[in-house]
């Protein structure tokens, strides 16, 4: 038995070096000057001065978190009443389905990205099925709208699968106790259904506004060269400016603004499932 | 009094999707401020029938009346009547006290009236205090009292109990029959309780439904269940019984293992076959003289309160073999880097077709091992020539340097013992083999049936195997060579006894018991 | 209303499998378009597939993409499973820090562990490429095959590997035989995972890989910004492997438990697995393209090339690999800062394509290698004028490739001459023009538009004319919704999409060749007289074949295939006169024939403060015009 625990050993001094030290690094970068080197440098808070100080970089930031909120809302308003059909299907139906929601996400984000360039640009279908409603002309591609869509298509599936998960868990026997105390099917959904798959609802939250709040791939295909997140601050200061310590510090400072939310829905989670503990 | 109906099943079939039929046409009716247990294996169709009441299933066809209504097509919410469900269903993200109140509360019941009315049901469980525990920290006797006060506090006048203590554990589970019982006479309205625990069923009912395969078999109080069963299978479920198949020779007489009893029974054809029930604690074992049957003990078990012991009044089938017991034949190879061993055997001549080389080796226990390591090397080459009459054939086995050695095999045409009574048959053949292969033996018995290729199998139908029993009266410590006799032999018709007197194993007994405690039923028709 | 909620169900689900699969149809759809639009079916036709392969970038992503995935997927497989049965027998405290570790690249915005792996490379000097591709994707596949594995393992009897070891097993063979068995469905949906975190990956690939290695997801992202249906083409293939695959493991299961239940198959399954496995490795190693051989002076050599993506002429390669055996591997670059960082990190190229000013901060900064005359043949068939310039006087290490002009790109029947004549390129402030003009996302570009715009030099390097220039820049971004762009500019202005916009102009001479309304205008205040050339850098590998290629490209054969397939001016006299002149293709194209000897029009000098200055006030144009919204 005690054998079996070094095998955990080789594991661990990889995952320090992987893992770790480089979370490491982008620290040390932040909190450095001069350098893509490591040999000469100095401490300084200037990165994150400069960041914080500058109403143009914290509007960015609002932006970020604006547009991942808004792609969160339209994701969970969406998703929900999809995994909820899928969770009350048979069960062949249901396999089907969820397949079927999971076979884009095995297809290359960028792809899948991409692949709504055409769709959206001027003179695509959209725009054509749009003229036809009396809509003519509209600007789709490069607007906050085709990144929000871009958004809302790349991270939907995994709000989804997150709820229907939860929602498959639940205990049919529940569904019939809440019947049989004399609830109707809405009753049953608001006070049984409804707040059981939270959990699941918590961790399709994760998985679209994590992402959603640093993409960059997505504003830049779909939103232009004008249009730029969080993630595409970062992408710049790292490919094109080359301020590695500066990018390090946004770095740093969504990395911890996104840790501090996830322990923040943790524990709203804990407090929702309060009496577990 | 005359109690007054309260749900009546109307012909209930529900068959499901794939075909199956999982309720016959039932009909039943339940009466008010009773204690009704459905009680079968599962799949019976028990649970089917509780949840066509709940509402949750609806029936193929037939009709369900409550109270003088149709109910078959409201949905569950608008039935007056509660569950408990098998798994308690309490929603985890309530505390107690919401859990208890949620049916209150959908119809609006103002807070102080909820307040008073769980508070009571808190008190009614015994659970006072518990209001804001999280359900699912609970125990599961807890849990199920949390889900009857649940279900009770909306004042059904039917609460459905859905296996509810089957998750518990025994001790607990006697407690809570207890409690369920109790809980019903306070509030004094019906309960349809569905259960596969016959035991359960016998405590808590004051009616007992008995299901088998969609159909109900036997509906009736406790008593009359288990002291008159309707038929072998509600005898078979309910309690521990000698069951046999007798004959009814005329009004009060019935006639089995070739006795004939007075019973209390009456109203068959002459020479009716039927069924016979003998409760076990209604036997008594007595002196051999003064018993109506006599038998010898087989087995004695101690049961904390009684004995069950065992007796065999009718002897089994039998028959005797000569095992040949030989000294050590080894063939050891040139260089005395192998050996190999193998003996010689009887076979049927109607198994000759069956035999090929993977057969004879197990049947003569072939082997071929290395001396100095002990590991088995496999057999390579078996050379025969069998003609398809009775007569001595040679083989001989090879392994893959050549080491040889040659047996014979004897093909008889072996006779079997039948026994048309008890109908059954029983061979087993001749056998060789050396002291060194009994001494080894870690499972004589075992090997001995397997070394004689001893077999029993029904008359009735040759698939059907028969336990065989070995006798032997040499010492398998300090075996020589000879030839030994080894008898097989069947077991005969076996009472089941409950006493509180102490027998001993081999001794002969009288038993002896009433004629009321001979219950006699009508054959099942299927 | 049962029935009426059973059709609201089906109604949205439709929905949403039309809105999943759309773009899908649509992209599989298109991949088979004749012409390039991306908007108008044309035709039949598997002209982009063939493209796609003769395509040796595009072949090789798809190789690496597989390539690192199966490989990556099995490493972390072993790996993480190996970890997961360790870790659940270690100590309740290691097991709760490894969780939180392992949460790291799970809870982190994927770019920031991305950085991390940038970082750790550059730090420990880990030259960037496959390797660091193939490391990154095993650290980040590994910790969802632990969150895999490690449910089935809690699940697991704690005594199963006492009861092996107690019937004789070894540990080893207690964990083979008995609790691998048992944690299996773990590990494949664990194995599968990784998989699909492995093909999908853009964002860490993006920022560790190195020398020319690309996935799909590369290709895609430095491909998109001009129109190029074979990028349908690829992602159609890479869709069809992916449903393939998809349908064989959910299939497989099934086909493998009816074959299970007839005695005696297991070996043969997992002969056939194997088998299985083995071919479709072949398979994905038969994509790479296969070098032709034969007796040339340079046979069996490399040439990597660092350049401009839709910069060389059609033939130009395949015509260079034919003529002298060697192989030509061309990376593409986003832009010459991408590119300097690259080249600054110390990869290694034979042949870089950058801008003049890019030239002299290389030449400063020795990162180039002198050009051997000896070699070069080809120094006295190019226009004098892009000779001898100041980035580089006396051409001691670069040859000219294209040159041209920045000016104004404009449509003839919105824009008035006359606004452009009276306001130069203020006319980027005038608010007539609101929301009808693209600017070029280059901050070289923006500021000298800027500074030219306010009469200043453009390689100023007084900080308050760039303040002033910032200004001018943000006054633009923020008042008339302008469309920052890089090389979509070309197809959109072609298309006629908006009415101004500041292109090269080559750019300019292939918008106009395609678009008769469209007018190529060159300000009076001047502007930014350029050149794009080919150097070697000083760690070049292979500077023969460098100087070579060099010849071959300023030869009339290859500059005409550059200039007549890309549009830009080319250096070669007699090219020139021939595509510009009469009969040629840009017959009456003013920006094919860039304006030279203008006093006003310099060329861009390069000063790394001034660079910093520009491109970080560059950044935050961007960033108010994207707060402007």
């Amino acid at each position: 038995m005690k054998k079996f625990t070094t095998l955990a050993v080789p594991y661990i001094v990889w995952s320090a070096l992987m893992l770790v030290l480089p979370m490491a690094l982008i620290a040390l970068y932040s909190l450095t000057n001069q350098g893509n080197t490591i040999i000469s440098f100095s401490f300084t808070l200037e990165h994150y001065v400069k960041f914080f100080t500058d109403p143009d970089f914290l509007l960015i930031l609002w932006r970020s978190f604006v547009i991942a909120v808004k792609t969160t809302i339209i994701c969970l308003l969406l998703g929900y009443p999809v995994a909820y059909f899928i969770a009350r299907s048979n069960e062949k139906l249901q396999s089907i389905l969820v397949l079927s929601i999971t076979i884009p996400m095995w297809i290359n984000a960028l792809v899948r990205t991409y692949a709504w360039i055409g769709l959206l640009s001027d003179g695509g279908i959209i725009q054509q099925i749009l003229a036809f409603f009396g809509f003519h002309d509209v600007q789709l591609l490069y607007t906050e709208g085709a990144v929000l869509l871009g958004m809302v298509y790349n991270f939907l599936p995994f709000m989804i699968l997150q709820i229907n998960t939860a929602l498959c868990k639940m205990d049919n026997s529940l569904l019939e106790a809440s019947a049989d105390l004399g609830a109707n099917p809405l009753q049953t959904f608001l006070r049984v259904t409804f707040p059981l798959s939270v959990p699941g609802v918590i961790n399709g939250i994760t998985l679209v506004f994590l992402p959603a709040v640093s993409s960059f791939f997505i504003p830049k295909l779909l939103g232009g060269g004008q249009y730029f997140l969080i993630g595409n601050m970062i992408e710049n200061q790292f490919i094109t400016v080359g301020e590695w310590n500066f990018g390090s510090a946004i770095s740093m400072i969504m990395a911890i603004i996104m840790m501090l939310m996830m322990m923040a829905v943790r524990k709203a989670e804990d407090r929702t499932q309060g009496r577990k503990e | 009094m005359e109690k007054k109906k309260l749900i009546e099943f109307r012909n209930i079939v529900k068959t499901w999707e794939d075909g199956t039929v999982v309720l016959k046409g039932i009909n039943l009716d339940i009466y008010e401020n009773e204690f009704v247990t459905l009680l079968g294996p599962s799949g019976c169709g028990k649970t089917t029938l509780l949840r066509i009441l709940g509402g949750f299933l609806d029936t193929t066809e037939g009709s369900v009346m409550f109270d003088g209504e149709e109910i078959s097509h409201k949905p569950p919410y608008e039935r007056e009547l509660n569950t408990v469900f098998q798994r308690y269903a309490l929603f985890p993200h309530l505390s107690v006290y919401e859990n208890i109140a949620f049916g209150l509360k959908i119809k609006k019941v103002s807070k102080d009236v909820i307040d008073q009315k769980v508070m009571k049901m808190l008190k009614l469980i015994g659970l006072e205090g518990y209001e804001n525990k999280n359900v699912s920290l609970m125990s599961g006797g807890q849990q199920q009292r949390v889900a009857i006060a649940r279900a009770l506090v909306n004042e059904p006048k039917v609460l459905l109990l859905d296996e509810p203590l089957a998750a518990l554990d025994l001790k607990l589970r006697k407690e809570m029959q207890y409690e369920l019982k109790r809980i019903q006479q306070e509030v004094g309205i019906t309960f349809i309780f569905v259960t596969h625990d016959q035991e359960e069923a016998l405590t808590m009912s004051d009616k007992i439904v008995v299901m088998k395969q969609g159909e109900i078999q036997q509906v009736g109080t406790p008593e009359e269940i288990y002291n008159e069963p309707a038929n072998k299978y509600v005898a078979n479920f309910i309690g521990e019984s000698n069951i046999l198949s007798a004959t009814m020779v005329e009004d009060y007489k019935v006639r089995f293992d070739d006795i004939t009893f007075d019973c209390v029974d009456f109203g068959y054809k002459p020479n009716e076959p039927v069924d016979v029930v003998i409760r076990p604690e209604d036997i008594d074992i007595v002196e051999v003289e003064k018993g109506k049957m006599t038998g010898e003990v087989l087995s004695v078990l101690f049961k904390g309160v009684h004995y069950e012991i065992m007796v065999e009044t009718v002897p089994g089938t039998t028959v005797t073999v000569n095992m040949h017991v030989i000294g050590n034949r080894d063939v050891s190879s040139a260089d005395g880097k192998e050996k190999i061993s193998a003996n010689d055997f009887y076979i049927d001549i109607e198994e000759l077709e069956n035999l090929d080389d993977k057969e004879i080796i197990a049947r003569s226990d072939a082997q071929a091992w290395d001396p100095e390591t002990d590991e088995l090397m496999s057999i390579a080459k078996v050379e025969y020539d069998l003609k398809n009459e009775l007569g001595q054939y040679p083989v001989k086995f090879s392994t893959a340097n050549g080491t040889t050695v040659e047996r014979t095999i004897f093909v008889v045409n072996q006779p079997f013992v039948k026994n048309e009574k008890a109908n059954e048959a029983i061979m087993a053949f001749n056998f060789f083999k050396t002291v060194d292969e009994l001494l080894e033996s870690q499972a004589l018995d075992t090997d001995i049936k397997t070394w004689a290729n001893a077999q029993g199998w029904k008359l009735s139908n040759e698939d059907q195997s028969i336990d065989i029993f070995v006798d032997y009266d040499f010492d398998p410590e300090n075996i020589k060579e000879g030839v030994y006799k080894v008898t097989f032999s069947t077991t005969g018709r076996e009472f089941k006894i409950h006493t509180t007197d102490y027998s001993e194993v081999g001794q002969e007994v009288g038993l002896t018991f009433f004629p009321e405690d001979i219950h006699v039923m009508s054959k099942m028709v299927f | 209303m049962k029935q009426s909620k059973r059709t609201f169900g089906t109604v949205l689900m439709t929905l949403s499998i039309i809105f999943f699969y759309l773009p899908i149809l649509y992209m599989i759809i298109f991949s088979f378009n004749e012409g390039k639009s991306l908007t108008s079916f044309t035709g039949f036709s598997l002209r982009w597939y063939q493209h796609m392969l003769e395509s040796q970038d595009m072949m090789e992503a798809l190789y690496t993409t597989f390539m690192v995935a199966i490989i990556a997927t099995a490493i972390s497989t072993v790996v993480g499973t190996i970890a997961a049965i360790g870790l659940s027998k270690s100590k309740k405290i290691v097991r709760e820090l490894m969780d939180q570790v392992n949460n790291l690249p799970m809870m982190n915005p994927e770019i920031v562990t991305a950085i991390g792996f940038m970082l750790l490379f550059i730090t420990f000097q880990v030259e960037k490429g496959l390797t660091t591709m193939l490391l990154a994707h095993i650290a980040f596949c590994i910790p969802y095959v632990m969150l895999s594995v490690m449910p089935k393992i809690k699940s697991l009897d704690p005594n199963l590997a006492d009861a092996a070891m107690d019937l004789g097993c070894t540990p080893w063979q207690a964990l083979i035989k008995v609790i691998v068995p048992q944690i299996m469905p773990g590990i494949v949906s664990g194995a599968l995972i990784a998989f699909t975190m492995s093909i999908d990956d853009f964002i860490i690939s993006y920022f560790v890989t190195g020398r020319g290695v690309k996935n799909l997801s590369i290709i895609v992202y430095t491909m998109s910004k001009r129109i190029n249906p074979s990028i349908n083409a690829i992602s159609t293939v890479m869709i069809v492997i992916i449903t393939i695959l998809l349908i064989v493991i959910n299939v497989l299961p099934t086909f493998l438990a009816k074959q299970a239940e007839k005695p005696g198959n297991g070996k043969r399954n997992l002969i056939i697995a194997l088998a299985c496995t083995i071919l479709l490795v072949f398979g994905i190693q038969s994509l790479k393209p296969s070098v032709g051989n034969g007796n040339r002076p340079f046979e069996g050599q490399t040439l990597h090339i660092y350049n401009v993506g839709e910069y060389t002429g059609e033939n130009i390669i395949s015509n260079f690999e034919e003529l002298t055996g060697a192989e030509v591997i061309m990376e593409i670059f986003d832009s010459n800062e991408a590119m300097y960082i690259k080249v600054a990190n110390g990869e290694s190229y034979d042949i870089l394509v950058p801008s003049d000013y890019m030239i002299q901060r290389l030449i400063e900064e020795n990162l180039l290698q002198p050009l051997d005359y000896e070699l070069l043949d080809c120094m006295d068939l190019l226009v004098p004028e892009v000779l001898n310039l100041s980035y580089d006087p006396n051409n001691v290490y670069s040859v000219p490739y294209f040159w041209g002009t920045v000016g104004i790109c404009y449509d003839t029947t919105i824009v008035s001459e006359e606004d452009l004549e009276k306001e130069g390129y203020n006319i980027f402030l005038d608010e007539k023009y609101r929301g009808q003009i693209y600017l070029y996302d280059s901050e070289r570009d923006s500021f000298m538009m800027a500074l030219k715009a306010l009469g200043y030099s453009m390689n100023t390097t007084d900080e308050q004319e760039l303040q002033e220039a910032y200004e001018w820049l943000v006054q633009c971004v923020q008042t008339m919704k302008p469309e920052i762009v890089t090389d979509e500019i070309i197809d959109n202005m072609a298309q006629g999409r908006k009415a101004l916009g500041i292109t090269y102009s080559g750019d300019a001479a292939y918008i106009m060749s395609e678009n008769e309304n469209m007018g190529f205008y060159l300000p009076e205040s001047g502007t930014n007289f350029w050149v794009d050339a080919m150097v070697i850098p000083a760690n070049a590998n292979n500077p023969e074949l460098a100087h070579e290629f060099m010849n071959y490209v300023s030869s009339y054969e290859g500059a005409l295939d550059n200039s007549s397939y890309v549009g830009y001016t080319s250096p070669n006299i007699e090219v020139r006169e021939e595509l510009g002149g009469p009969g040629g293709d840009y017959e009456g194209i003013n920006a094919y024939l860039p304006r030279t000897n203008y006093e006003k029009d310099e060329v861009f000098f390069y000063d790394e403060n001034t660079r910093k200055v520009m491109s970080n006030l560059w950044a935050k144009v961007k960033i108010s015009a994207s707060n402007a919204k």
